[in-house]
């Protein structure tokens, strides 16, 4: 009987056995991940069938302008928002003027001083002038030394000179007025051209250096855009002027627009990395192309958005 | 002559649960042993299954998946500009230390992927959306790391959580189903900008490039034209397999096979399994040969021939086989799915069961041949002379 029991026991196990190991087998593959299929968003498809691939950037037309400071100061006043449209030479933003206002009182009383030389020089020559009369009336010719009325005529002449130089010191005191209302004037930064205010980085209260790195406001084009395409050095024999070209934004693949070729910039640069490190060293250059674009009517297009760019350019001759 | 065999097999059960047992524990043995190393093997490419790619573009001097040597960002355009590729992508990938909230360090695998098009994201996401990964300072944990990166066991790491990596902050947005990856930490998905954030800089971030071939053109002379093209070395991505060099997953086994004494281990016991299945089932069914002599003897002298009391053998060592087997499988089927639950290295390739099959009906067969070699040395008539 037990040993029955034990035959049967270990035919149903190893049948159940087999039943178990194909179960395990389906579950294991079921715990696999699963491989291929497309990526969550669909990059977009290649325009061209032989085409060369670089990273752009939508910049202003004809470049944005990085507006500067004359001299790092105080920012006391912008008198712009982002996005405002600016004519040429309206006022961006006042830097502080204090120590020039100080300056233009201590010359204010300069001026005054200067101007009471004058009236004290006047006076005292009309008072030398009306002796000198007094001398001349007299017609006896004793009664007056010769020399005595020599001396007050010089007199008159020292005082008419001292009259003069007063007059010249009031005159430089006007002129370092205006110069220095100039410099006032020149601590309001005015748009250098028409355009609209693409960026501002600078507050009431803060610093504005004159470091090109990081400047106060940025003025562009945005009716315009154009697209500067990075491409990497390797690729570069592969690209010709007038190369049809089509843009695409990051992010979302499903916006595109031709682009019209500018100019290819002569001079390769080193290229910008993300990780922005300084000490970084630079192994790759870029050729840099210029393609203009006109702004779609319904397309939120935003200068210094990433654009991945797709030339048309033959693929490279291949030795065989 | 079927059920005599049987009768005079099942007849003596101590023998026969010997046989069954001595079976039963080569199978067990060899299988689980096989399945492990198998399961080993894969996790060492479990950055290929969890990244999504059907193309890896890599540096030239890169010989398997776990070797990053880093590239520069535009070879990623230099990819994308080659005529067979529908698109290209960059990844970084690579160890980094997470700080927990009680000032613990784990380490993970980071895998930063393209912010646009996700390629490279995980296949099925158990929590959370994948698009939030756009948003900042945001992670996608894998299931592993639920547990693993969390301080207190009853609290698993949920969606919204946060973490540090390299102190900077990572708040988690989903998690992901993955493959354990052969260095034990878990995966870590961000976007590629985030990753060279989290990541100490170095000169050149760029771990590999990701692609796809365009429609109608195959893996393999999608890879070889961005080889030509670029000099950088492309390997498809498709399971393990014997007869493709190209595969990121064959190379990437082939290197741990050959760097690592990995296989020496695991065949050495395997080779055990062999060694104890032949020596006890050939000892056992030797005795149960001898045992039972007289009445084959008996057999032999009322007339069978030697072939049908040899296939009678036959039947028996193979029906030991078959029984023995089975219960191995069952027990190895215990613990796949203990495996399966645990998230230990274990992977059964279908031929597995088949290979030691057929090793273990071998092996019977060596044994049955033993007793029919003894049995035919035997002359009937010595039944008469006892």
């Amino acid at each position: 009987m037990f040993s029955k029991i034990l035959r049967y026991g270990t035919i149903v196990a190893a049948i159940a056995g087999i039943y178990l190991m194909v179960q395990a087998l389906q579950a294991q593959t079921k715990n696999q991940p699963v491989l291929g299929g497309d990526p969550p968003v669909m990059p977009p498809a290649k325009p061209f069938k032989q085409s060369v691939a670089a990273t752009g950037i939508l910049e202003a037309l004809s470049e944005n302008v990085a507006i500067g400071v004359p001299l790092p100061g105080l920012v006391t006043e912008v008198m712009v928002k982002v996005n405002d449209r600016v004519k040429k030479d309206q006022p961006l933003m006042k830097l502080d003027d204090r120590d020039l206002l100080a300056e233009q009182l201590s010359n204010k009383a300069q001026q005054e001083i200067s101007r009471a030389q004058i009236t004290v020089s006047e006076a005292q020559l009309a008072k030398l002038e009306s002796q000198l009369q007094r001398l001349n009336s007299i017609t006896d010719s004793r009664a007056v030394s010769r020399d005595e009325l020599e001396n007050r005529r010089q007199d008159v002449a020292v005082s008419q000179a001292q009259l003069a130089a007063a007059k010249a010191q009031l005159a430089a005191s006007e002129t370092a007025m205006e110069r220095i209302n100039l410099l006032i004037e020149r601590l309001t930064v005015r748009a250098p051209r028409e355009g609209t205010i693409i960026q501002v980085n600078v507050r009431a209260g803060e610093y504005a250096a004159t470091s090109p790195k990081s400047p106060a406001m940025i003025l562009g084009e945005t009716e315009r855009l154009q697209v500067r395409a990075d491409i990497d050095e390797q690729n570069a024999t592969r690209i010709r002027a007038g190369q049809a070209a089509f843009g695409y934004l990051k992010g979302d693949p499903t916006i595109t627009f031709p682009l019209k070729f500018i100019r290819i910039e002569p001079y390769v640069i080193p290229k910008v990395s993300l990780t922005g490190s300084s000490t970084e060293r630079v192994d790759t250059r870029v050729l840099q192309i210029i393609y203009s674009l006109d702004r779609p009517k319904d397309l939120p297009l935003y200068v210094g958005q990433q654009v991945d760019v797709f030339i048309e350019a033959p693929d490279r001759h291949r030795k065989q | 002559m079927i059920g005599l065999a049987l009768k005079m097999l099942f007849g003596d059960t101590a023998k026969y649960l010997m046989l069954v047992f001595g079976i039963f524990f080569a199978t067990f043995l060899i299988l689980q042993q096989l399945a492990i190393f198998c399961g080993l093997m894969l996790w060492t490419t479990s950055t290929l299954k969890n990244v999504n790619a059907p193309i890896y573009v890599v540096d030239p001097q890169v010989s398997q998946v776990n070797e990053t040597t880093p590239m520069r960002d535009t070879d990623v355009a230099r990819v994308r500009s080659v005529s067979n590729v529908r698109w290209a992508m960059p990844l970084f990938n690579g160890i980094q230390r997470v700080k927990l909230d009680n000032g613990a360090f784990k380490i993970i695998q980071l895998t930063g992927i393209d912010s646009a098009s996700l390629a490279g994201a995980p296949a099925t996401l158990v929590a959370g959306k994948l698009e939030d990964l756009r948003l900042p300072n945001t992670v996608i944990i894998d299931e592993l790391a639920v547990n693993f990166l969390s301080s207190d066991p009853d609290k698993p790491i949920k969606v919204g959580d946060r973490f540090e990596i390299n102190d900077i902050e990572a708040r988690v947005v989903g998690i992901a189903e993955s493959m354990r990856s052969f260095t034990g930490g878990p995966y870590v998905w961000t976007t590629y900008e985030r990753a060279l954030q989290y990541a100490p800089p170095q000169r050149k971030m760029l771990s590999a490039v990701i692609a796809a071939p365009m429609p109608g053109v195959t893996l393999e002379a999608a890879a070889a034209e961005i080889e030509k093209q670029t000099g950088l070395r492309a390997y498809v991505n498709r399971d393990f397999s014997f007869d493709a060099p190209d595969d990121f997953n064959t190379k990437t086994v082939f290197w741990f096979v050959k760097n690592t004494s990995i296989p020496i281990s695991f065949g050495t016991t395997v080779i055990v399994g062999l060694i104890v299945g032949i020596a006890i089932s050939c000892q056992t069914f030797y005795a149960f040969v001898l045992d039972n002599l007289k009445h084959l003897g008996a057999l032999k002298a009322m007339g069978m021939s030697n072939f049908r009391l040899s296939m009678m053998l036959v039947i028996q060592s193979v029906t030991v086989g078959i029984i023995g087997f089975g219960i191995g499988l069952l027990a190895t089927a215990g613990f796949t799915f203990s495996a399966i639950e645990n998230g230990a290295p274990f992977f059964m390739p279908t031929i597995i069961p088949f290979a030691v099959f057929a090793a273990i009906q071998l092996i019977c067969l060596f044994a049955a041949s033993l007793g029919i070699i003894r049995l035919s040395l035997y002359e009937p008539a010595a039944v008469f002379r006892t």
